[in-house]
Formats: C-alpha cells, sequence, structure tokens
C-alpha cells in the first residue's frame, strides 16, 4: 500500500482518510490540516519526511505559473526544504493540466461553457492552465484577482490585462506571508462579509463561477440563481451550503473518494508515485498519460 | 540620510507616475484617502491625498491621515523613486506602514503597478 499525506495550512476540521485503488495500486490518501499554524505544518512535513510515498502541501501554492514565467512563494518554498526525501508537491503542476481538461470536457460534453457563457474566476492567477482554457472556450470572463483580493472593483477581463498585471505583482507578493495571500485556519470558516455585499454582483451577474473553492465561499452571497460552480475540492458540508445558497450545479475538477474530493495537491503525490519519476522531471504529457488512462473526468453534481 | 528636498522630490515623481496612468487612475476612484508620509531622521512631513482617482502632494502633514509611511529619508526617497520595493523593509520593520490591512494593500499594489517589472 502506498501512502500520501497532503499537509495543509487549513482547517484540521477537513481531515480526511481514504483507501482506494488507481491503476492497480492501493493508495491510503489523508490530509492533515493545522489550521494556519505554519511551524506545526513544519514539524509534520519533517515528522512524515522519509515515512510516507509522496507528501502534498495543501493550502498553499508553493509555485504560481503565468503563461511561460513561474514564480515561487517563499513560505511555501521554506515549507517543500523542511522535507528532504520523500517527494513533496504543490499541485501546481498538475493543476494546469488537470483543470485545463476539466474545462475542455465540460465544452465538448455539457452546455455549461457555451461561447459567451458569463464565468468568474475568482482568482485566476493561481490558475492560469483554467483561465487560458475558458479563453479559448470562448467565455465571457471576469478575473477577480483585483476584486476579491484587494477590493478594487477592477474586473480583468482578458488573459494579457492579467499577465501583466501578474507580472508586475508577483515578484513582490511571494514574498509576502502566506497569511497576506490566502485564507488559511480559522479565515477558511469565515466570510470577509463587506467584500461579499459590496461585490456580489460580481457572482450575480456570472453564470459560472470558478477558482479555488476556500476564496469562493469566502464571498459567496447568500442567494444564487442556479450557477454552476467549477472548483477543485469540496466536503459534503460545501456541497450543502452550495444546495442552501442556490447554486445550480458542483463541478470539482478533481476525483472523489468516499464522500469528498482531494485537493489537486493530493492528486499530484499520487501521480508522482505512479510515474516514480523525481517531480522535477515529470512533465504534463506525463500528467495526461495518467489522465487517460484513469479515464478522467470532472465530476458533476445538480445541486438544485 | 537624505534631504527633505530629495523625498519631496521623488514624492513628486511618484505623484507624476501615477497621474501619467490613465488605468490606476479609473481603478482607484473610488479610493479617497489622504497618506502622510514621514521621515523621523530628518524630521521631514508630507502628504498625499487620492481623491477622486487624481493623486497631489502637499508640503508637511495634513490631520485625519488615513495611512502613514514612516522610514529613512534615504529609504522612503529610493522607495518613491522605484528604486526599491517596499516589501523588504516593510517585513523587517524598516519601513513602517499604519493604516487598515486592506489599504496597506492598496498603497501596495499602486507602488507595484507603477515601479514593477
Amino acid at each position: 500500500m502506498k501512502r500520501v499525506v497532503s499537509v495543509s495550512l487549513g482547517s484540521s476540521k477537513r481531515d480526511h482518510t481514504a483507501r482506494v485503488e488507481i491503476l492497480g495500486k492501493i493508495f491510503e490518501i489523508s490530509r492533515r490540516g493545522t489550521d494556519g499554524d505554519f511551524q506545526k505544518a513544519l514539524e509534520l512535513l519533517q515528522e512524515l519526511d522519509g515515512k510516507v510515498d509522496a507528501i502534498g502541501l495543501g493550502g498553499i501554492d508553493v509555485y504560481v505559473y503565468v503563461r511561460g514565467k513561474r514564480y515561487a512563494i517563499e513560505d511555501g518554498l521554506r515549507l517543500m526544504r523542511a522535507v528532504a526525501r520523500t517527494p513533496v508537491v504543490d499541485g501546481s503542476g498538475l493543476k494546469n493540466t488537470l483543470e485545463r481538461e476539466a474545462v475542455r470536457y465540460l465544452t465538448r460534453e455539457t452546455e455549461f461553457l457555451r461561447p459567451g457563457t458569463k464565468v468568474l474566476v475568482v482568482s485566476a492567477v493561481d490558475r492560469f492552465g483554467m483561465a487560458e482554457a475558458l479563453t479559448e472556450a470562448g467565455c465571457d470572463l471576469v478575473f477577480g484577482d483585483l476584486i476579491f483580493a484587494l477590493g478594487i472593483p477592477h474586473p480583468i477581463r482578458t488573459l494579457p490585462e492579467l499577465e501583466r498585471i501578474a507580472n508586475k505583482l508577483l515578484p513582490e507578493m511571494v514574498k509576502l506571508p502566506i497569511e497576506k495571500l490566502y485564507p488559511i485556519g480559522k479565515k477558511q470558516e469565515t466570510q470577509d462579509t463587506e467584500k461579499t455585499q459590496k461585490f456580489a454582483r460580481f457572482y450575480n451577474e456570472a453564470q459560472v463561477i470558478a477558482g479555488d473553492f476556500h476564496l469562493i465561499r469566502r464571498f459567496l452571497p447568500e442567494k444564487l440563481s442556479g450557477q454552476v460552480i467549477l472548483t477543485n475540492t469540496t466536503t459534503k458540508d460545501d456541497v450543502a451550503l452550495l444546495k442552501e445558497r442556490g447554486a445550480g450545479w458542483l463541478v470539482t475538477t478533481t476525483p472523489e473518494y468516499e464522500g469528498r474530493s482531494f485537493g489537486t495537491n493530493v492528486m499530484e503525490a499520487v501521480f508522482v508515485v505512479l510515474i516514480g519519476r523525481p517531480w522535477g522531471e515529470i512533465v504534463p504529457e506525463n500528467y495526461m498519460e495518467l489522465l487517460r488512462r484513469i479515464n478522467y473526468r470532472p465530476r458533476i453534481t445538480p445541486l438544485n | 540620510m537624505g534631504t527633505a528636498d530629495e523625498l519631496f522630490a521623488s514624492l513628486g515623481t511618484f505623484c507624476g507616475a501615477y497621474n501619467e496612468n490613465k488605468a490606476l487612475k479609473e481603478m482607484n476612484r473610488d479610493w479617497d484617502r489622504v497618506v502622510v508620509v514621514e521621515a523621523p531622521d530628518i524630521g521631514a512631513s508630507f502628504t498625499l491625498i487620492l481623491k477622486d482617482g487624481e493623486l497631489t502632494l502637499k508640503q508637511g502633514r495634513l490631520p485625519d491621515a488615513d495611512l502613514r509611511v514612516e522610514g529613512p529619508s534615504d529609504l522612503l526617497t529610493d522607495l518613491f523613486y522605484g528604486n526599491i520595493t517596499p516589501t523588504e523593509p516593510y517585513l523587517n520593520g524598516t519601513l513602517k506602514v499604519f493604516g487598515s490591512e486592506d489599504d496597506i494593500m492598496r498603497l501596495d499594489f499602486i507602488s507595484l503597478m507603477i515601479w514593477g517589472e
């Protein structure tokens, strides 16, 4: 049996363990949250190093890709460097491929992403692959990075503009502590009520709301009107919340095991074990091949 | 140690660069703020006023500031000329910025959009 553990800066309330068979190998996949405690995450990583087959870093990107450029978040690098023997990944390598494929699948097989569909990507800078695929699909896009991260009522509408702003901001932003960049710990359980009320119109005007679920939830209005939510990791409670708020469909880009979808970092850790090569040597086509072999499909759930 | 004139000139350059950036002005139309910039080592204070997207610079310290930026004069001069970025001095405490977290992030955003890569 192969053991994959995701160490997350997120809430420990979302911890979960599942045993699954993937391409003939049995995996025990578990997630352990440290409630925003960075030091605890470092210690846990050191404890797991050499004892499991792969480690995923959750709640933090180490690398952010903007087209051909890669930026490293310093707090993420610190966590990664705590692990010396076991392969450790943050999901960014797979995210680009997986989410791009999820969008292409939805475009081919569903009516969710027809050309002109209004899509809000709450934060696009950490999922450039999804942003590119949605652009290719001809969607009418709003990238909400400035709106929801900085409170600036300026919807970014094109990929070139996203790229230009990202390349100006990221070289400095990656130096900031992770809690300034992303909701961790208790912040994952609360809403930013001021921004939620001020910017509800961007959610209301969208037919599809896409991106990281913690961010989608942090700014989720009280009432939706049947929108499709296109996201990564959800728990049963998250699904119940979306149903209650009036979302129409939930599409998760990572497969579900024992009632929940695991983060992309977990899937990438599993793939690294299956591929059997160092992470630095893996290219997108290696992930694509595995996605084909497991007959990857995003999971689509009707909610209302 | 820098001089008050040098710091004033760098703030003027910053203002000019901001006011030439139509997109940035449009983005900040909703954000009227008074920002005091102080260099205690030379006893100099200046005020940046952002209103309806336009940025102006005044000598001295206006009351009721929303934000206060404080640091050594040479650091502030380099900062507002765009020779250095604020992140590291802010994280190591050399540059102090007082205000709400959202306002501090917005000010950071403005400076990076002007001087960023």
